[in-house]
């Protein structure tokens, strides 16, 4: 028999910074976009495209993937958080880092501005990846999910060094390719090494747990592993070595993972013992069902056989990359963010409470009117925008906007009224029949 | 479940239901997550656990069952302790937390 009786949940300001943080950044993306609505009739290599896709892949979605892990480190890998001191350098780093290439990318200020930005966002990687590492070396067993975390972080932190080698070379070229081809590789290995294969590690671990399903067999996730890290690394190789156009068989191997990760997660639906959905977890279903659409999309940009007009094509590009971080990522954030930050804030709130007084659960402390129109809203945003993309219509596109910039204000109060939610009125208990 | 000492483990598995697992909504009796309660003299040791290792939400139940025990039994010493052994699975949610799952 094993007895513990010590949380291993970080302290509440190396996690809560992230939620505001990140908060914060949706809503200036979405004003972003209200003013962006004319970047989106070109190429995807436009000042303003890449001022709104790393404010989202930065200041929204990895920030808060940062915060939301330091919680479920713990979790996943049933051991303590390495280094608390790590996690709030490497959010500093991170903020900064982003609100400066934001300001560089909008004006194009591709000298130092750019260099101390790409340092930052590189350095914060590096941190995040020695924390992340060094918790799953000290974690009591070493499971398929701290595979997929520890090979995520390295994706990343490659990614963000592509990015810094790009950053500089703007200035001081030393790059023998144009930079739309390095950009394709920071690219995909920024989705499918960072982005994916962190989503699915946390993913196979909590929505089973969040179902209530005890799923044993972990062989589909072993295989989806091998492929989309298979996929990726040959796609790096033939991208900069090889050079045979072997993108169709690289987003093969990827698509294949994630349709067995898929079927890992419908297994989980199928023995789930909790029947009822929640908003939280209906969104996260929504997301994972968003997948399909860049994982169909990967086979039309890698230029597998089909004849496309250009213009059209660099519309599905655009297409392709909104599906991807403000579709499937996006929503996938905007449903977990109420199935970990509620409980964070309770436990925080009401650890010396419980047992002593009647509490609210977690699920009282939010709005669930408003996450309703948040998740309403965001599909209507979404459609909107992908259909204003391809029918290059700007009234569309700024019509997408704004169901965003609801979705982000929204979104905003009700983590806000989350964060800075304070303990009231406790009434002690009374005993009497406690399952009436 | 186990108990010793009938009257008093019956009562301190029906204060223990006044811990409601925070992500479930369901008292963590009827979720099968207390093992064993008994009593040796003035000394009442529960035996609990968690739907999963590693749940964040481990020192807030153990803490919550301290205070609710000690609350309700003022005169005996309470010890509350967390076990992995056997491991926690859904056949050990009893027919009432099935009930409130939807399940039956």
């Amino acid at each position: 028999m094993r007895t513990a009786t010590v949380s291993n949940s970080p302290g509440k300001w190396v996690v809560l910074p992230h939620y505001a943080f990140a908060a914060l950044a949706f809503v200036a993306l979405s004003v972003l976009l209200l003013i962006s609505t004319d970047a989106f009739g070109g190429h995807y290599f436009h000042p303003k495209l890449l001022t709104l896709t790393h404010v989202a892949v930065l200041g929204w979605a990895t920030m808060l993937i940062f915060g939301a892990l330091y919680q479920l480190l713990p979790v996943v890998l049933e051991g303590r958080l390495y280094s608390e001191r790590l996690a709030i350098y490497t959010f500093g780093l991170l903020g900064t880092g982003t609100i400066l290439l934001a300001y560089a990318f909008w004006h194009f200020e591709v000298g130092w501005v750019m260099h101390l930005a790409a340092c930052c966002l590189f350095l914060s990687f590096l941190l995040f990846t020695i924390n992340v590492l060094q918790t799953a070396r000290q974690a009591p067993k070493w499971t398929i999910e701290a595979d997929f975390i520890v090979t995520s972080a390295i994706w990343l932190l490659m990614t963000g060094l592509v990015g810094l080698l790009m950053a500089i070379n703007f200035s001081v070229p030393f790059l023998p390719e144009d930079h739309v081809h390095y950009l394709k590789l920071h690219a995909h290995m920024g989705m499918a090494g960072w982005f994916l294969l962190l989503i699915i590690g946390v993913g196979s671990k909590l929505i089973p747990m969040f179902l209530l399903a005890h799923v044993k067999e972990t062989k589909k996730l072993h295989w989806a592993y091998n492929l989309i890290n298979g996929g990726l690394v040959l796609f790096v190789f033939d991208h900069m070595v090889l050079r045979m156009g072997l993108l169709a068989l690289c987003a093969a191997l990827v698509a294949g993972g994630v349709v067995l990760f898929l079927l890992y997660v419908q297994a989980a639906r199928k023995a789930a013992l909790r029947k009822d959905t929640d908003l939280g977890m209906t969104q996260t279903f929504v997301a994972l069902g968003l997948l399909v659409l860049p994982l169909v999309l990967v086979f039309v940009v890698s230029g597998s056989g089909l004849r496309v007009a250009p213009q059209l094509m660099a519309a599905v590009y655009l297409v392709y990359g909104i599906t991807v971080f403000l579709g499937f990522v996006t929503a996938l954030i905007l449903g977990q963010t109420f199935k970990t930050l509620p409980f964070i804030v309770w436990m925080h709130a009401y650890e010396d409470h419980v047992g002593r007084f009647k509490t609210p659960l977690p699920k009282d402390l939010y709005s669930h009117a408003l996450q309703r129109w948040q998740n309403i809203n965001y599909l209507l945003g979404l459609l909107l925008l992908v259909a204003g993309v391809l029918l290059r219509q700007q009234e569309i596109i700024l019509a997408g906007a704004i169901a965003f910039t609801i979705t982000a204000v929204l979104y905003m109060i009700n983590v806000f009224s989350l964060l800075l939610h304070r303990v009231h009125d406790l009434k002690p208990f009374s005993y009497g029949n406690a399952s009436a | 479940m186990e108990t010793q000492a009938p009257d008093i483990g019956h009562e301190a598995f029906e204060t223990l239901k006044y811990i409601i697992d925070p992500e479930i909504g369901i008292n963590i009796v009827d979720l099968g997550l207390v093992y064993k309660v008994s009593l040796e003299q003035e000394q009442l040791t529960v035996e609990l656990t968690l739907t999963t290792p590693g749940c964040p939400m481990s020192s807030t139940i153990v803490k919550a069952a301290e205070q609710v025990l000690i609350k309700r039994f003022p005169d005996l010493d309470v010890a509350v302790e967390l076990v992995w052994s056997p491991p926690w699975s859904v056949d050990m949610i009893s027919e009432e937390g099935e009930r409130q799952l939807g399940r039956i």
